[in-house]
């Protein structure tokens, strides 16, 4: 069962469990107990599973350790303490990892000087040994992997991936027998992966071959919801969750953050002045602070502000970039620096929201929406080093609707509420991996395997059919019998029911394909033979043909690809359609943008009523906030220029198309575009792409086959443009018939097919494949290049559809991508409500895009900081719409 | 759809049927392909073979030929002959047999060591060349040697042509081909390859230079050519190929 625990343990009580010397160290060194040790030393000295939630400069590893220190150490002083390992540490980063051994090192050496001073020479009488720690990575040289073999650690410092191939080694193993606890770090950045999945079913299989349950605590930062990371963490007993008991310090460090908008006005001011009141705005909190942490959303961003701060204002050494595109060396460096605290101010797009340490951190600066409010959460969460102190942080918006993300967002943050996380379930190409790593060591019954696989939360629905159809995969049974020796991965006996290893070679090749982190590789950018540069896959992957996106400063139409080499033309036009940060932007995250649609449905109402008592027409670009609407935003984490412009923002919508979309009410606005004949059907459908991209191709098919056209379409995390040459006439009834066609042909499938010859479809099947071993990337001395297994994936996509469409490696890239690149069942309710009327919708036809499709239409053109040709259109746009709500 | 008095392209598949020789033409089959690709750690299942057998059931049932002719690779590896390679050819041959049609090989640049097994196979085998009736057969990867021979028409293999086609959702789909044109003043006729797998030359993208066969870069002009496509059920001429770039 999942229990909370809610009430500390007096301080006495939780130093009482410790061992007197490791009770002596602790209050010699801390003057008292963080908010999460309070609960933990207690819980893990019971042997309880415990997932603790901190923020950052809590205590966290210390509250995991405590407990576990000290028993080892009550081991040692009875002269029981064996070289083998006792607790295993598992992060997902190597840096953290280091960190964790250095930050041990310390205790564990400075409470054997007590035993020592205290004992003298009855420890070498009494066998009393030192409580050891190691760490063990990939960068770990086979020198130390020997010695460690020789002598383990008491303590194991490792990640997941030497975790899984630790399991498969008998000498290994035979150091684990006994073994108590397991120690999961960063649990938020692993529950939602396949990374995750693949360690949780290391842990159960450890379990079993070391043949108990395992003392299970997790550490992170804060989840939701919490409870399935807590039966993420213990798995599952006979079918049901273990027992976990839950302990959120998330909460123990407070907030103070704002909303705000560098200028009043967001449209009409100039580029220039836009760019330099939010760098004063910058520079203005740096000054204040001791040190700041800013981040931007993107890796291009974070040079972009490093170099301008620079330029500005003359910062020098004292100011630098972290991000995952730079060196180790050079990350390591700004970190050492960060701790030292000899640096102002630290810009970072993703990868310093992370565990690291980085020391005391006064101040965050985020620039732009983060997407998410747990994200804000973490990144706001790194200042204040200690848990008494309050997190400082700044959101500073680019356009108005970040301004009005940042803001909702910043106020769930306050009211704790959180969006929420996924652990991938039934994954097959991961569970393929650990079938083969599991006939590695014995043989065994498929049943028993299946249930130890069923331990697990990412497994514990598995349908017994997905498991013998990876079995038989794996067993090569998709091939002849001759051809099995080579294609089989496991040696299955169907009659016996047994599996177990195939050939000599297998266990050399499970350990050289192991993973779940997928090759990505620069991709190549041709103009006929003529090379000009690189793209990340990922972005090619997002690319349609005909889509303009510029490189290295010229504009360039996507034409085609083949394997790592893209085609491109010059593009006549003036503007991309797609962003370059496009594969770095994360999704809006569905519950934020539930939050926002709630939003907008309060604050319109207010004004709604506003315009009705006043009998407004016309927008007053002097007027006031009324009273009601200040109250309002009041409540709120804005600045003063933040509501003015949200203010302004929602009237002009109101004025100028009488609705404003929101959780209740999806806007469908049919209207042209200025620039051409060409007729958008702007779907305000603010539930953030992931979902909008399932809808919007669905939606587009339906379209196009109503009217017999092409549909060209636009997505972003409000909504989606579903765009046709010609004029159409839409109402209610074609919403409705285009649903039902939708509905009729089933989502799932119409989306299959829709996807099925795109370059997203071919690079995941690749993902998929190499890890199912269907692609081995290191074979028999062989070693593929991506761009050789891109190729390769085709052909083995194609096989393998035309042997079964339902091929497990099929099966898994389709679910994938249905569920971490889209949200398919979310888009489905999302039909459904409109279908049965529970989610409204309205029709309305404009002459002019209305002032929320906007950013629809230009999303092509935003960027981090302002980009000119985005703010010319969008002005253009604005204008049309004001002389309309302006002059009648 | 005919070609010429003597000569069919059989709908929907990459085969020629010659009436005067009572015989089918194919090229390119690279059985063992997956075989192959296995070697180096690449899983593929196998449908290439089962596949050509299939076609050519179909269409000795239509001719009623007696023989087929492969234009060169009818196996996949440079080197040796694998054991996949082995048995498909075996699985072929046992096909042959049942079906009372002979096969004919005309040695491509990955037939090596295929003669070891020619005589147990009753494989007739030639090197690079052959005039059989009025045609000259020859893979593909060399200028051929026709002075002489009187040969009414040139048919390889070895380019596998196909042409490139954006489709409707914006993705480059490949079409298989033959090629019909001429190299100087005789008729010259290009094999699309049977193989499942191969994705082939775009002979409507890719620059003369970049094509495989010597007599395709220089002696043909492959701009004149017509390009038949296979697929979907049928054979249709598309026409000249110059005339399908951008497309």
């Amino acid at each position: 069962m999942i229990t909370y625990s809610d009430k500390p343990f007096p301080d006495s009580e939780s130093l009482g469990v410790l061992n007197p010397y490791v009770r002596e160290w602790f209050t010699k060194n801390f003057s008292e107990l963080t908010p999460p040790q309070k609960f933990a030393f207690k819980l893990i000295s019971e042997r309880k599973n415990v997932l603790i939630t901190a923020p950052t400069g809590s205590g966290k590893t210390m509250s995991g350790f405590t407990s576990i220190i000290s028993k080892l150490f009550d081991y040692s002083l009875d002269g029981k303490l064996e070289d083998k390992i006792y607790c295993l540490y598992v992060s997902p980063l190597r840096a953290l990892n280091n960190d964790v051994f250095k930050n041990l090192t310390r205790p564990l050496n400075e409470v054997y000087e007590l035993i020592k001073k205290d004992k003298g020479v009855k420890i070498i009488k009494e066998n009393i040994k030192q409580v050891t720690i190691g760490v063990r990575t990939g960068d770990t040289t086979q020198e130390e992997r020997r010695k460690m073999l020789l002598k383990p650690p008491n303590i194991l410092v490792t990640t997941p991936e030497s975790l899984a191939i630790l399991i498969n080694s008998e000498k290994f193993v035979e150091n684990m027998k006994n073994l108590e606890y397991v120690i999961t770090d960063e649990i938020h950045e692993l529950a939602n992966n396949k990374r995750g999945v693949h360690l949780s079913l290391s842990v159960a299989r450890l379990e079993e071959i070391i043949g108990k349950r395992l003392t299970k605590i997790g550490l992170g930062a804060t989840l939701h919801p919490i409870d399935e990371a807590a039966k993420f963490l213990v798995g599952y007993i006979d079918g049901k969750p273990d027992d976990c008991v839950i302990v959120d310090a998330s909460w123990s460090k407070k907030l103070d953050v704002v909303a705000m908008s560098p200028v009043k006005d967001l449209i009409y001011t100039e580029d220039d002045v836009i760019d330099k009141k939010t760098y004063d705005e910058i520079n203005g909190i740096i000054k204040k602070a001791k040190s700041t942490l800013i981040f931007t959303n993107t890796r291009s961003g974070t040079e972009r502000v490093v170099f301008n701060l620079k330029k500005r204002f003359g910062y020098g050494e004292d100011i630098a970039a972290h991000h995952g595109s730079l060196s180790r060396e050079s990350r390591l460096e700004v970190e050492e620096l960060l701790k030292k605290g000899s640096l102002k101010c630290v810009v970072s797009s993703t990868s310093l929201e992370l565990g690291v340490d980085v020391g005391a951190i006064e101040n965050v600066v985020q620039l732009g929406s983060p997407k998410s409010v747990t994200r804000a959460v973490q990144r706001i969460g790194r200042a204040g080093h200690s848990f008494k102190s309050i997190a400082k942080g700044e959101m500073i918006a680019l356009n108005r609707d970040d301004l009005i993300e940042c803001t909702v967002m910043l106020d769930a943050a306050l009211k704790r509420h959180l969006d929420s996380f996924q652990v991938p379930q039934n994954a097959l190409d991961v569970l393929a991996q650990h079938i083969i790593g599991m006939s590695l060591t014995k043989k065994w019954n498929v049943d028993d395997a299946y249930s130890v696989v069923r331990n697990t939360y990412a497994y514990h629905a598995l349908d017994n059919k997905d498991f013998m159809g990876l079995v038989n995969y794996l067993a090569g049974a998709y091939v002849g019998l001759e051809s099995r020796r080579v294609y089989g991965k496991i040696w299955y006996d169907e009659n016996e029911r047994m599996f177990g290893r195939r050939g000599k070679l297998a266990k050399v090749i499970y350990m050289l394909n192991l993973g779940t982190i997928p090759d990505e590789v620069a991709v190549n950018v041709y103009q006929g033979s003529k090379w000009i540069g690189n793209i990340e896959e990922e972005f090619l992957a997002k690319l349609k043909v005909g889509d303009i996106f510029t490189l290295g400063g010229r504009l360039y139409q996507f034409e085609s690809a083949k394997g790592m080499r893209a085609q491109v033309t010059e593009a006549k036009a003036s503007a991309p359609t797609i962003p370059p940060w496009f594969s770095e932007q994360l999704p809006l995250s569905y519950e934020l943008a539930d939050e926002i649609g709630k939003f907008r449905e309060e604050f319109s109402s207010i004004l709604k009523s506003h315009i009705k008592k006043k009998k407004l027409k016309l927008l007053s670009l002097t007027a006031k906030i009324p009273e009601e609407a200040g109250k309002y935003l009041d409540k709120l984490p804005a600045d003063a220029n933040a509501k003015d412009a949200i203010y302004g923002y929602f009237m002009e919508q109101l004025l100028f198309a009488k609705e404003v979309p929101s959780n209740k009410l999806l806007l469908i606005e049919a209207t042209s575009d200025p620039e051409s004949d060409k007729t958008h059907v702007v779907f305000h459908s603010l539930y953030g792409r992931r979902i909008n991209d399932a809808l919007s191709r669905a939606l587009g098919i339906a379209l196009a086959e109503i009217y017999d056209t092409d549909v060209g379409i636009m997505v972003n995390d409000n909504g989606f443009v579903l765009s046709v040459e010609e004029e159409i006439k839409l109402n209610d009834k074609t919403i409705m018939s285009m649903i039902s066609d939708i509905e009729a042909q089933g989502l799932e499938k119409l989306l299959k097919r829709n996807i099925r010859r795109t370059e997203l479809m071919k690079r995941r099947f690749r993902h998929v494949a190499a890890r199912s071993f269907m692609i081995l990337k290191n074979y028999k001395g062989w070693k593929i290049s991506v761009g050789r297994q891109q190729v390769n994936s085709q052909i083995l996509l194609k096989a393998a559809e035309e042997i079964d469409p339902d091929f497990p490696v099929i099966k898994e890239t389709y679910r994938e991508i249905f569920n971490e690149v889209m949200d398919l069942p979310r888009a489905e309710k999302i039909l459904s409500d409109l279908k049965d009327g529970k989610l409204k919708f309205k029709v309305i036809k404009t002459p002019l895009p209305s002032p929320f499709s906007h950013s629809m239409l230009t999303f092509g053109h935003a960027d981090v900081i302002l980009m000119k040709e985005r703010h010319k259109y969008l002005q253009k746009l604005h204008k049309l719409v004001l002389q309309r709500i302006s002059e009648g | 759809m005919r070609l010429n008095d003597d000569i069919e392209l059989l709908d929907g598949l990459p085969i020629a049927f010659i009436r005067s020789i009572n015989s089918l033409v194919v090229a390119d089959l690279h059985l063992g392909y997956e075989g192959v690709m296995a070697k180096s750690g690449v899983f593929a299942p196998k449908v290439n073979s089962k596949r050509i057998i299939e076609e050519l059931g179909k269409a000795i049932e239509l001719t009623k030929a007696q023989d087929i002719i492969v234009v060169g690779d009818i196996k996949s590896d440079f080197s040796t002959v694998i054991q996949d390679e082995f048995n498909e050819l075996y699985d072929l041959i046992e096909f042959a047999k049942k079906q009372r049609v002979s096969i004919t090989l005309i040695k491509g640049n990955h037939d090596n060591f295929v003669e070891r097994y020619k005589d147990s196979f009753k494989l007739k085998v030639y090197n690079q060349e052959a005039m059989l009736g009025f045609y000259y057969f020859f893979h593909g990867e060399e200028v051929p040697d026709i002075k002489g021979k009187g040969a009414r028409m040139l048919i390889m293999g070895h380019e596998h042509p196909c042409i490139a086609i954006t489709n409707s959702v914006g993705r480059r789909e490949k079409l298989r081909c033959f090629l019909h044109g001429s190299y100087g003043k005789i008729p010259l006729l290009v094999i699309p390859a049977m193989n499942y797998f191969s994705s082939g030359t775009a002979v409507n993208a890719e620059p003369k230079h970049s094509l495989l066969a010597p007599v395709l870069k220089e002696g043909a002009d492959i701009d004149k050519m017509h390009a038949i496509a296979v697929g979907f059920g049928s054979t249709i001429d598309f026409g000249e190929v110059g005339k399908l770039r951008g497309l």
